[in-house]
């Protein structure tokens, strides 16, 4: 208490006292014990002065005063509302009730209730703002004597109380207590008062209870009565605030023992009976496994040995009938930065509770932040403890929020108060003993607790290095148990008899003193081995004497349908993302400016003496393809790869809430999809516009879009795979370089190394795992064959090409082969032909046989059977030339025919000035003329190659089918106008896009069992093994350098 | 088992999506070319036209005529390179790769190598497009072409370049755009001869070369007829008859002397005394370089 305040107080003491009659001795008794419980002996005297002066001299004349009671009264009246005006800015309601309280009882040391002494407490109480119920409530209680006055809601009685228990509201029946203790709750300020009309000696947390005085029942004190049961703070404020719905559970953990893989022991034998309405703390040095133990008891980890039950059922074995009940609040944060306070609270009001409706919902939430005192900041962002918008006891009592909002049964509290100041830490701390108080069973790791805080646990279990139980119990006797083992003086006392503090830390110092040498510094051994403490544990501790008949336990709440769920996490994740403009603006403007500069920089003009662009003379229409792919690619893993890893707090919590992970997915990848179909539509818009693409803004959009799909699926893998950002984007060049590498722009695929699976008829196979390259390929495609221009002719230059190529490259080829033969036979060298060269033959024959324009030309060689080396003369060799001749011809024919056809259709569409230009300024703006070089694969030399015994097409790939006989085969060479699917063709863009689709469910597969996380588990588990040889390198590594610099 | 639901719905979309997609007409290349309908046959043999279109002078021996005489080189002279975008059907290709090869030449002749580069490539790209691109090796063209050392092969590998496209394309049935080829070369020689800026001394022996080209100009006049049917052909012909007026003039006369046998060194060698009389005047040349230019101008534009 403050000096102003209780020279306030005396002020107001002096004003009551000297009403009436004056100041009694009794009253002014009150007054010296009451300073003497605030004050030391030399203040008393101090304060006691200054009462007595307020009275002033106006004892001596009791005529006077008379004569002035009423003049005497206003003027008091006056000075009160004065006070009490001035002690209303200073105090708390919880301190302005004690006062008030203090005032009543002022009055009834004498019991001299004058209405003028009465007034004034009236107007104080108004000023105060106390409410006319508790008011009353209050006079009732100090002023009463009789039992019938107690029989009032917010009053208890303990006592003896057989006979009488039917007239009061509220009661505890005691048998051996002599007299009665009546509490009183003022429920406004959660305050309880206690007065003892008996006159045994009953202890108040250590302290006697004298008859008649009124006492503060602060949270966790406890009454001892000289025979019978302590009554603890939690019994009475139980009995009060114990809603009637909820269970009773009793926790049971029967020797928890708990091995790691590496074989260290985690826990050993932890034995705990608990019941709903407590709040136990998990104590112990680090390393003693709190957490652990939290984890084991809340059904995270299983333990080695034993069995934590639940109202019996075993929590984990029957999760399911257990899940609803058990809420877990991490160190962590779970909170969603970007969402206001009300709501992250709302979102998970809604994944919890299925069948509430919006206004349901919103009065819930509202409950509970008024609950939790976070109502004032409910449109408050949540922020990050970096960036802070709410305090850290704020942030913590939403945390806790989030869990009580489905009301679980009992709480496992990780650490609340680490990072919090004493405040809020001990707000926190209230409010879990609250929670508590009404119902709740709380079990707590805590880390050096304050002695307020230490005091509100009802039991406490402390742990020793390796997993030993070495106490359990009530906190207070925790220290003197230990000062007892440890002989120490004073060992029976628990708290400071003046101050009322615990030091739990003096449970710490002894648990862990060190053997002092004989220089009187400390050794690295302990006095007291865990080994000790535990046996010492042992011999007390009794065994547990647990009902068996227990509640039912409720049914775990009916969460959401997939759907709804879906809708909540997708709404949730969309207001974060919406709420945060630096992100929403950096994500929609990188994709139009990334377009903007790429197809800015390469367009140009490539006749210096012009002005006009012309798409078709831009060479940089492949450069820019391949681009789009990669900003595809890169755009949607930055966009994705962090998500998972950002929620995976708030995952491991809702794992409790057993959602579902495939709508937690498909929010996310839905949410995903729109950014990237957007920031699609936003690059393409720009890049193609100023390019100069036309008409292929949504095959260009599509391509964007599914690679960015892909990537978004790709990058949710490793984020929730790796456990730190730093990673995710070391791993980001690791994906996309390789597709750079391997989209067949930047290198041609005969030139890569054979080793990745290349032939040379095929796209190798390392390639064929690369979205990027069906994304190039089918633009490349697409671009060339369907563009606006090019589209009229696409189809008869195809037969164009395949006449030509025959007519030109691959006849001749093969003739070449024969007439080597017939050389070879004339100049008889031997042998004449290689079985290999005659294998070829043979298949290229068959090949023509199977083509589709073999109906055509219908030319089949009749000698197919002699083309063995056994078999072949020179008659058969000549007849092989005619052949070959004729059906050179037949191309050629057909070549020239097409050729003309063709030609026809152009000199038509350019036969008068006019059409000539449209046609022109058709090609200009559609057809690429470097483009089609690529396409049509001109930078080589050799068009036709051998591979094996076969001939390989090399030129024009834009023109050519599927090789492959092989009906279930897609693969291909590159730049195949269609791709062959179960015996059908496909359009290649088609084609390639649903090939990246389905790459895209792939992941999303590997997503959803999450297999790339098992994967690295499985390699994380040499991780020790890879760990310890790397260390020893380190240590050769710093030796070697230690030796080489002679440090 | 919602979420099952979902997924199976989802593959099902996909599935659909992918049938829906794959192109069940199977429209074969092939069908293009059910009616095949050749070119109309032409009254002169191929054989006929071969020998025509090798006796059609190379445009070496006009350039190098041109730079002996001492003119000038002038590129406004050439077909700008970039002209190349605006030829779209085989008739403006095939003239036009004559009258590119003839301005590659010229360049060539004149030492102009570094200049060369484009019209390499346009040559290339011409002929790659009325698929004759075999014929022409762009890489060595372009590797020698860093050099005027290599001048004489360069002009050797381009020369017997389309000596061979012609005898391939008569070999392929289209003689037609062998003869294209061959007049854009010629008018291309014609064009750069009849423009010379300034007139250097011994103009005489270039306009005699001018018009020695009477002869060769009834060669292209039956070449041309022999096409007559495509209005393209027409045209060129029609063209053709006024260049043809613009020659009535020039007269190109033998003289008859006998041959005189001598013995040279031991053997015996008849010398031919025949020497042919030719009559042109500036004026001619003036109306021959007219008429030449408004074909060259048909043809490049």
């Amino acid at each position: 208490m403050s000096e102003e305040i209780l020279k306030a107080l005396m002020q107001l003491f002096a004003i009551i006292a000297k009403q009436d009659e004056g100041l009694s001795v009794n009253e002014r008794d009150y007054v010296h014990v009451f300073l003497k419980q605030q004050l030391n002996e030399s203040s008393v005297k101090e304060y006691l002065t200054l009462f007595d002066n307020f009275i002033g001299g106006q004892k001596g004349d009791d005529e006077e005063v008379k004569d002035k009671v009423k003049l005497t009264s206003v003027k008091d009246s006056v000075k009160t509302l004065g006070i009490a005006k001035k002690i209303n800015k200073t105090l708390t309601q919880k301190q302005k009730v004690v006062v008030l309280v203090r005032l009543f009882e002022l009055v009834n040391s004498d019991k001299k209730f004058t209405p003028q002494r009465m007034a004034i407490i009236d107007t104080a109480a108004e000023v105060f703002n106390i409410s006319r119920e508790e008011y009353q409530a209050i006079e009732a209680f100090v002023l009463n004597n009789s039992d019938a006055d107690f029989a009032h809601p917010e009053m208890l009685v303990i006592g003896d109380l057989a006979n009488e228990a039917d007239k009061l509201e509220n009661y505890i029946n005691s048998p051996q207590l002599e007299g009665k203790i009546i509490i009183l709750r003022v429920p406004s300020v959660e305050l309880y008062f206690l007065r003892y009309t008996g006159t045994n000696e009953q202890l108040l947390n250590g302290l006697p209870i004298i008859n008649s005085r009124i006492y503060l029942f602060a949270t966790g004190s406890v009454i001892k009565q000289p025979k019978g049961k302590p009554i603890f703070y939690t019994d009475i404020a139980s009995t009060f605030l114990s809603d009637s719905t909820s269970i009773n559970v009793v926790v049971k953990a029967n020797d928890v023992t708990l091995k790691f893989p590496n074989g260290h022991i985690g826990l050993r034998n932890i034995n705990i009976l608990e019941q709903s309405g407590k709040m136990v703390a998990i104590m112990g040095g680090s390393g003693a496994g709190k957490t652990t133990l939290l984890n084991v008891l809340s059904g995270i980890v299983s333990p080695s040995n034993g069995n934590v039950l639940i109202n019996g059922v075993d929590i984990h074995k029957e999760t399911e009938l257990v899940k609803g009940i058990v809420g877990y609040i991490p160190q962590d944060d779970l909170l969603i930065e970007e969402l206001t306070v009300y709501e992250n609270l709302y979102y998970n009001t809604k994944l919890i509770y299925r069948d509430l409706n919006e206004q349901e919902i919103s009065e819930k939430v509202t409950k509970v932040l008024q609950s939790l005192g976070l109502f004032h900041i409910k449109d408050l962002k949540v922020g990050n403890p970096l960036n802070k918008k709410i305090s850290g006891g704020q942030r913590k009592r939403l945390n806790i929020g989030l869990e009580l909002i489905r009301e679980p049964a009992i709480l496992f509290v990780d650490e609340p108060t680490s990072g919090l100041s004493s405040r809020d830490s001990e707000n926190v701390m209230e409010l879990l003993r609250e929670l508590a108080v009404r119902g709740k069973l709380i079990f707590v790791v805590i880390h050096q607790p304050s002695s307020e805080i230490y005091k509100m646990f009802d039991n406490v279990v402390i742990l020793d290095e390796g997993g030993y139980q070495i106490y359990y119990g009530n906190p207070v006797e925790a220290v003197i148990y230990f000062k007892t083992l440890d002989n120490q003086i004073n060992s029976n006392i628990g708290e400071c008899p003046t101050c009322g503090n615990v030091n739990p830390e003096t449970i710490f110092s002894i648990i862990e003193s060190r053997i002092v040498d004989e220089y009187g510094r400390p050794t690295a051994s302990r006095k007291v081995m865990p080994q000790e403490w535990n046996d010492h544990y042992r011999q007390r501790h009794k065994s547990f004497e647990a009902a068996e008949d227990y509640d039912e336990l409720p049914e775990a709440f009916k969460k959401p349908s997939w759907f709804k769920q879906f809708k909540i996490f997708f709404a949730r994740d969309m207001f974060s993302k919406l709420s945060n403009t630096q992100y929403l603006v950096l994500n929609f403007l990188e994709a139009p400016i990334l377009g903007f500069l790429l197809a800015f920089i390469i367009r140009y003009i490539e006749d210096p003496t012009s002005n006009i662009y012309i798409f078709r003379a831009n060479e940089n229409l492949m450069p820019y393809i391949f681009m789009c792919a990669i900003v595809a690619l890169f755009l949607g893993l930055i966009v994705s790869a962090e998500e998972i890893y950002k929620d995976r707090k708030i995952l491991k919590r809702e794992s409790f809430l057993n959602l579902s992970r495939s709508s937690y997915l498909f929010s996310k990848i839905g949410i995903l999809f729109i950014i990237s179909a957007v920031q699609a539509i936003l690059f393409v818009l720009v890049g193609n516009s100023i390019f100069g693409i036309k008409g292929m803004y949504f095959e260009y959009w599509m391509v964007f879009f599914t690679l960015s799909a892909f990537a978004n699926v790709l990058g949710l893998n490793i984020s929730s795979a790796f456990n730190s950002a730093v990673t995710i984007y070391i791993l980001i060049p690791f994906l996309i370089i390789p597709q750079m590498v391997l989209t067949g722009a930047m290198f041609s695929f005969d030139k890569i190394n054979s080793s990745f699976g290349g032939g040379r008829d095929k796209v190798p196979i390392i390639a064929e795992i690369m979205p990027s390259r069906w994304a190039f390929e089918g633009l490349i495609v697409h671009q060339y064959k369907n563009n606006k221009f090019y589209k009229q002719f696409y189809d008869q230059n195809k037969v164009l090409s395949i006449c030509n190529y025959k007519n030109i490259y691959y006849l001749p080829e093969l003739k070449r082969y024969v007439e080597n033969y017939r050389f070879r036979f004339l100049a008889k060298q031997e042998p004449h032909i290689t079985a290999n060269d005659l294998e070829l033959i043979r298949n290229e024959l068959n090949k023509e046989n199977n083509s589709e324009f073999f109906r055509l030309h219908k030319l089949k060689f009749q000698y197919e059977d002699y083309l063995y080396q056994d078999k072949i003369t020179f008659a058969i060799a000549d007849s092989l030339i005619n052949h070959i001749n004729k059906l050179m011809e037949f191309y050629r024919d057909n070549g020239n025919y097409m050729d003309n056809v063709i030609d026809g259709r152009r000199q038509e569409m350019t036969n008068t000035p006019e059409k000539d230009r449209e046609y022109n300024k058709l090609k200009d703006d559609y057809y690429n003329d470097f483009l089609a070089k690529f396409a049509k694969n001109q930078m080589i030399t050799l068009y036709v190659v051998r591979l094996d015994n076969r001939l390989v097409q090399k030129i024009d790939p834009i023109y050519l089918d599927p090789q492959d006989t092989n009906k279930v085969s897609f693969r291909t060479h590159f730049m195949a106008p269609r791709k062959n699917f179960f015996g059908y063709y496909v359009d290649t863009f088609t084609f390639n896009v649903s090939m990246i689709w389905a790459f895209t469910i792939l992941m999303y597969i590997l997503l959803y069992y999450q297999g790339l996380k098992r994967f690295l588990d499985f390699f994380g588990d040499f991780g020790p093994i890879i760990n310890r040889k790397l260390f020893g390198l380190k240590t050769k590594i710093s030796k070697f350098f230690i030796k080489m610099t002679g440090i | 088992m919602a979420n099952r639901k979902i997924f199976t719905l989802f593959v099902i979309l996909i599935a659909l999506l992918f049938t829906a997609c794959v192109n069940s007409n199977k429209n074969e290349a092939s069908d293009h070319l059910d009616d095949t309908d050749m070119i109309a046959s032409t009254k002169l043999t191929d054989e006929n036209i071969g020998e025509m279109i090798s006796s059609i002078p190379n445009p070496v021996e006009m350039s190098s005529l041109l730079q002996k005489s001492g003119v000038v080189y002038s590129q406004e002279l050439l077909n700008p390179a970039n002209n190349l975008s605006g030829y779209n059907t085989n008739f403006k290709k095939a003239l036009n790769l004559g009258v590119y090869g003839t301005d590659l030449v010229y360049m060539n002749i004149y030492d102009r190598t570094v200049a060369t580069l484009q019209y390499l490539r346009n040559v290339k790209d011409l002929a790659g497009d009325l698929r004759v691109g075999q014929f022409f090796d762009y890489e060595t063209l372009n590797r020698l072409s860093e050099s005027s050392k290599n001048i004489d092969s360069v002009l050797f590998i381009t020369n017997s370049g389309f000596d061979k496209m012609s005898r391939y394309l008569i070999d392929q049935k289209r003689s037609n755009i062998a003869v294209l080829i061959s007049y854009g070369t010629w008018i291309e020689s014609m064009y750069i001869a009849t423009n010379v800026q300034t007139i250097p001394p011994n103009k005489d022996i270039i306009y005699r070369r001018i018009a020695e080209q009477k002869v060769i100009l009834e060669n292209m006049t039956l070449l041309l007829n022999n096409y007559r049917k495509d209005p393209n052909f027409a045209d060129l012909f029609n063209d053709l008859l006024d260049l043809i007026k613009a020659f009535d003039n020039v007269k190109i006369q033998h003289i008859y002397i006998p041959p005189t046998i001598q013995e040279i060194n031991g053997s015996v060698v008849i010398i031919d005394n025949s020497r042919s009389e030719i009559f042109i005047t500036q004026e001619m040349v003036d109306e021959i370089a007219k008429k030449v230019s408004e074909i060259r101008t048909k043809i490049i534009s």
